[in-house]
């Protein structure tokens, strides 16, 4: 919604323009701002708070070992995941960008794929090898699975910080004698650390909130946020899950939070 | 101690085109060797060649004895400055003139003393702590010196160091890189497509077109006797003579030319530079003289540019402008005139 700075120039929106950013940004943050005074409900089902505000619901998440165990889970997997991506992710992005042939740019969109693909589809093909491999409803099994889709994230963050990399630091690096380690850790990695931070952030939201994969590849030892929230829903309506549903998005506002804050010390 | 430089046959074709067509040359330890030549030329890719970025099809590449023709860049112990210096910029000035030496492992205290050392031999000791975003061109330039110079290399390789500079500030650092290379006596090798600063800066000077070689020598040298018509055109302006030689005897437009070493028959091909031209006065004469009148001409503030029509086709000669004889004018008649031995006989480029 960038009111009036378009290429008209000086001219604001017209009145129809701007009720339709309006209604798109409500139609957008409607459904999140319900959750808020549903989860500080005084009733005992989902609801808005009738009589009084109540912090019940949030003690009560906070002092249930079943939310606390699922919140732990869904934070060392997410971290997993987020350590697998930025590392698979940062790797393949600086090979495809240090070999640079039509080849690597293959590689580049078929490592997009996850994005694009339905996460349905990708899921059942998961459930299939990980059936295989002896994966489901495993700690590993999840985290893998977080991490390799949440490398598109962090290929697309690296590579637009590798595209504005100066080519010639890594030549001067290496005329100076450094070896392709030394290049690595001392010119190239901290050159393009705000893509990799962006892109780690972005895959540590990915698996933080995603739910379709976990359905299909765990049962009933993984048990991630997003799914116990899911099968409470099924379940009872339980206004805890309105708690939860605000911690989530409280953790991944303050994560994107972050992103800009680092890109605007960077810019600035 | 410095080492010297051999390029024995170095080719680098890309797909069909060939970028460098068997190039030899030999670069004295010690000694400041220009690459010279316009762009596409092929100089900077043996400049690259030399650095290890580059590996060429065919020759070698020998320092001192030791073949280094497919050593990797980071085994070759050459300092190197990039063009637009390739500065770190997310290191301080310090760090990065430290790189080099933090790449070998080498200790905090010896580190701290060579880029003491190292800055001081640039003048930049006050600004260690900048970023290079923080410092103007020539100071820049200047930490990229530092950088390349900070561990003893072997070579020092210069690509277009200066081009990035304005004219007046590249004059001043021409005079300070050639008193930093006496001062470190190390075998430097530039690459330059500016014939003013490859004459000023080089003992020795490469001259290349087309990927190919065309002549090497001091820059008095390639100057005063080039090699063919491109080289004289390159460095510097000339005029081009297409006489005939019959019995000894040069003809060209209806008169006679006085040269010394002319062949006794055939074409010949003289470079005259338009500095070796005087205008004559009344009376005054030369063992060659042009009648001519002036077509065009330029002021220059030392000196004037003239264009004269004669019958051996248009000359160009340079007029000091202190105490002019004549004040140049268009279809002025002038008398042209220069010695026996002022031109030189130069060969056609093969295509």
């Amino acid at each position: 919604m960038n009111g009036g700075h378009g290429p008209g120039g000086g001219h604001g929106p017209g009145p129809f323009a701007r009720g339709i950013a309006w209604a798109t940004a409500l139609y957008l943050l409607l459904p999140l701002s319900i959750v808020l005074p549903v989860s500080l409900t005084d009733q005992r089902f989902l609801s808005l708070p009738k009589h009084d505000i109540s912090w019940q619901y949030y003690h009560n998440l906070f002092t249930s070992p079943l939310w606390l165990d699922a919140m732990a889970q869904s934070f060392w997997i997410a971290c997993a995941a987020t350590a697998i991506a930025v590392i698979c992710g940062t790797l393949c992005a600086i090979g495809c960008w240090r070999l640079a042939r039509r080849s690597t740019e293959v590689i580049r969109a078929l490592m997009l794929l996850p994005l694009i693909i339905p996460s349905i589809v990708y899921a059942i093909g998961l459930y299939r090898y990980f059936a295989w491999a002896g994966l489901l409803d495993t700690f590993l099994g999840v985290a893998l699975a977080h991490g390799v889709t949440g490398i598109p994230y962090v290929i697309v963050t690296v590579s637009t910080a590798l595209a504005a990399f100066d080519p010639r630091l890594e030549q001067a690096s290496r005329g100076m004698g450094a070896s392709l380690r030394q290049t690595l850790a001392w010119v190239i990695l901290p050159r393009i650390m705000p893509g990799i931070v962006s892109g780690g952030i972005f895959a540590f939201i990915h698996s933080w909130d995603e739910l379709l994969i976990v359905l299909f590849i765990a049962s009933r030892n993984v048990y991630t946020l997003p799914r116990r929230i899911w099968n409470g829903i099924n379940e009872n309506l339980d206004p805890t899950m309105a708690a939860v549903a605000v911690l989530l998005i409280g953790m991944t506002l303050a994560l994107l939070l972050l992103d800009m804050a680092l890109r605007r010390r960077r810019e600035g | 101690m410095s080492h010297a430089l051999a390029l024995h046959g170095v080719t680098k074709r890309y797909g069909n085109f060939v970028a460098v067509d068997r190039v030899s040359l030999d670069v004295a330890a010690g000694s400041f060797l220009t690459l010279l030549g316009p762009s596409g030329s092929g100089k900077t890719t043996i400049l690259m060649a030399i650095a290890g970025f580059t590996v060429p099809d065919a020759g070698r590449i020998l320092l001192d004895t030791k073949d280094i023709t497919a050593l990797p860049p980071e085994k070759r112990d050459f300092g190197m400055v990039f063009q637009g210096y390739a500065l770190f910029p997310h290191m301080t000035v310090a760090e990065n003139v430290a790189f080099p030496l933090r790449v070998r492992g080498m200790g905090r205290a010896e580190r701290e003393d060579k880029v003491r050392a190292a800055l001081d031999l640039v003048q930049l000791s006050a600004l260690g702590d900048r970023r290079p975003q923080q410092l103007s061109g020539g100071q820049q330039q200047r930490v990229a010196l530092a950088r390349a110079l900070v561990f003893d290399p072997a070579l020092l390789l210069l690509d277009e160091p200066l081009s990035a500079l304005d004219k007046k500030l590249r004059a001043e650092l021409q005079e300070e890189l050639r008193a930093l290379h006496r001062r470190v006596g190390r075998t430097f090798v530039n690459v330059t497509h500016d014939q003013d600063e490859a004459l000023s800066l080089s003992d020795q000077v490469a001259i290349l077109n087309h990927g190919k070689l065309i002549q090497t020598g001091e820059p008095a040298a390639l100057y005063e006797r080039p090699a063919t018509r491109f080289v004289a055109d390159f460095l510097g302006k000339s005029n081009f003579l297409e006489a005939t030689a019959e019995g000894g005897v040069l003809h060209l437009g209806g008169l006679d030319l006085a040269q010394a070493d002319a062949p006794a028959s055939g074409p010949v091909l003289l470079s005259l530079r338009p500095e070796k031209i005087a205008l004559l006065a009344d009376g005054e004469t030369a063992a060659n003289v042009a009648p001519g009148k002036i077509l065009s001409w330029s002021y220059l503030g030392a000196g004037y540019s003239l264009v004269v029509d004669t019958p051996m086709g248009p000359l160009r000669a340079s007029l000091p402008s202190w105490r002019a004889p004549i004040a140049p004018a268009e279809g002025l008649a002038v008398r042209l005139g220069w010695a026996a031995d002022a031109a030189v006989a130069v060969a056609e480029d093969p295509a």
